[in-house]
């Protein structure tokens, strides 16, 4: 039987550790995901990650279901890669991938993906991650929050603590300069076509 | 929502980018994108980079974090107190010779032990001293008129010589008890040390041997990736190999 995030919740308040087992099973790839590419180490972003759950457990009985548990989680994760970024004193995700590795690559193949566009992928994945960090931290969260995580504008507002219109600017101005960044590593924007956009629109 | 546009609203433009616009908005953006090159650009650029960014994914890493309830309270060994730790010997022996001292006392002061409540007196070991230190009641002092007496009419009797001796050997057999009885009490503490410190040896043990289960496991679950990755990679080459065949 599939319980909600809710029942779990509840479960887990009552006493039952194995409920909150379930909860982190189902959060904690999400929350991983988010902490390594806010932070850009996969070490420090495992930290967080057991430590998000480990305060949202210890926090359990003042949860009182005001906010998704899932929004909840990820506010906690955001609040330690902010403290881990001001402990790290220096830009965040400077450590690149070291070429390409042949293990992990084969491990990542698709079915109907060749090597040569998996290589290339990995290639473009070390650029938007090299890109990321030439963006302030509250732009890289809205982007981060928005295409990885899928919030809305109104979640994103909340979780930064800033106006609607205030998200939408950072997710412009991060997306420029990402846009630009990749055209300068050789990777242009290949635009779906003004004319399918026009199309599109009309 | 306003349903009209004005070209370069970046917030509107980010608001069609996502979706998330009401209904005339949408439709005010739209016309507008249909009939401007730049905002139908800047449009498709952008959604061309949204695009790229799904090519960044997280390494695949091992997590399976769990929450394990503490049922038993760890064996945490934290530095004794002060009155906790064991005592030394010196300090144990000099402990012991005042709980005798005081003892000793205290058997003086009830009239126990008599003869010694004047170092002065028990110093000479006479038959006389030692008398004279006991309290004087009537009966014994007319019992010493009658011994000298029958000393002045026997001078070579010899009686008193050996009541006196008695009253030594019963005193030192007194003592000897009282030093037996300490020795005892020491024993017992010294075992009841020693059974106090094997159990923190034991609970220590215990401690490090969990610990080093603890760390074994967790380099065993790191073998573990090492050897699927190399398996992954001998695949590789093996298809690699094969397919130039």
């Amino acid at each position: 039987m599939t319980f909600t995030d809710d029942e779990l919740v509840a479960r887990s308040i009552g006493g039952d550790a194995e409920s909150f087992n379930q909860l982190i099973l189902r959060w904690e790839r999400p929350i991983y995901a988010l902490a390594y590419r806010v932070i850009g180490r996969e070490e420090d972003a495992r930290d967080v990650c057991q430590e998000t759950f480990l305060r949202a457990f210890r926090a359990l009985p003042g949860f009182k279901g005001q906010a998704k548990f899932s929004s909840w989680l990820y506010r906690i994760a955001l609040n330690l890669c902010r403290d881990w970024i001001r402990r790290q004193r220096r830009a965040p995700m400077m450590q690149l991938p070291e070429g390409v590795d042949a293990g992990e690559l084969l491990a990542e193949t698709g079915p109907s993906e060749s090597i040569e566009d998996l290589v290339g992928r990995r290639q473009l994945s070390a650029v938007v991650e090299e890109a990321m960090t030439l963006l302030p931290e509250e732009q890289r969260t809205a982007i981060i929050l928005k295409e990885y995580h899928g919030m809305t504008f109104q979640e994103i507002a909340d979780m930064q603590g800033c106006p609607l219109s205030t998200v939408k600017t950072r997710l412009y101005q991060g997306l420029t300069v990402l846009r630009r960044h990749l055209e300068k590593n050789g990777h242009p924007s290949t635009p779906l076509g003004v004319a399918r956009v026009k199309s599109r629109a009309s | 929502m306003t349903e009209s546009f004005v070209c370069g609203d970046h917030g509107a433009l980010v608001s069609y980018l996502y979706d998330e616009c009401a209904a005339g908005e949408r439709r005010a953006i739209g016309a507008h994108v249909a009939i401007c090159s730049f905002c139908a650009e800047e449009l498709a650029t952008l959604g061309a980079t949204r695009e790229q960014l799904r090519a960044w994914t997280p390494p695949d890493v091992q997590l399976g974090f769990r929450i394990v309830s503490d049922a038993a309270p760890s064996k945490v060994l934290r530095p004794s107190r002060w009155w906790q730790q064991p005592m030394p010997a010196w300090a144990q022996a000099a402990a012991a010779a005042l709980i005798f001292a005081t003892g000793l006392s205290l058997g003086i002061l009830r009239g126990v032990m008599p003869t010694a409540v004047q170092p002065e007196a028990v110093r000479p070991r006479s038959a006389a001293a030692v008398a004279s230190a006991a309290p004087v009641t009537h009966a014994e002092l007319a019992a010493l008129e009658q011994r000298l007496r029958s000393e002045v009419s026997h001078p070579a009797a010899v009686t008193e010589s050996t009541s006196a001796s008695a009253d030594e050997a019963r005193i030192l057999q007194r003592v000897r008890a009282m030093i037996d009885d300490s020795e005892q009490r020491q024993q017992h503490e010294l075992a009841l040390r020693a059974a106090e410190m094997m159990r923190d040896v034991d609970a220590q043990r215990s401690d490090d041997m969990a610990r080093v289960e603890r760390t074994l496991g967790q380099m065993d679950g790191t073998t573990g990736v090492e050897v699927a990755q190399q398996r992954q990679l001998l695949n590789y080459l093996m298809r690699v190999s094969q397919r130039g065949q």
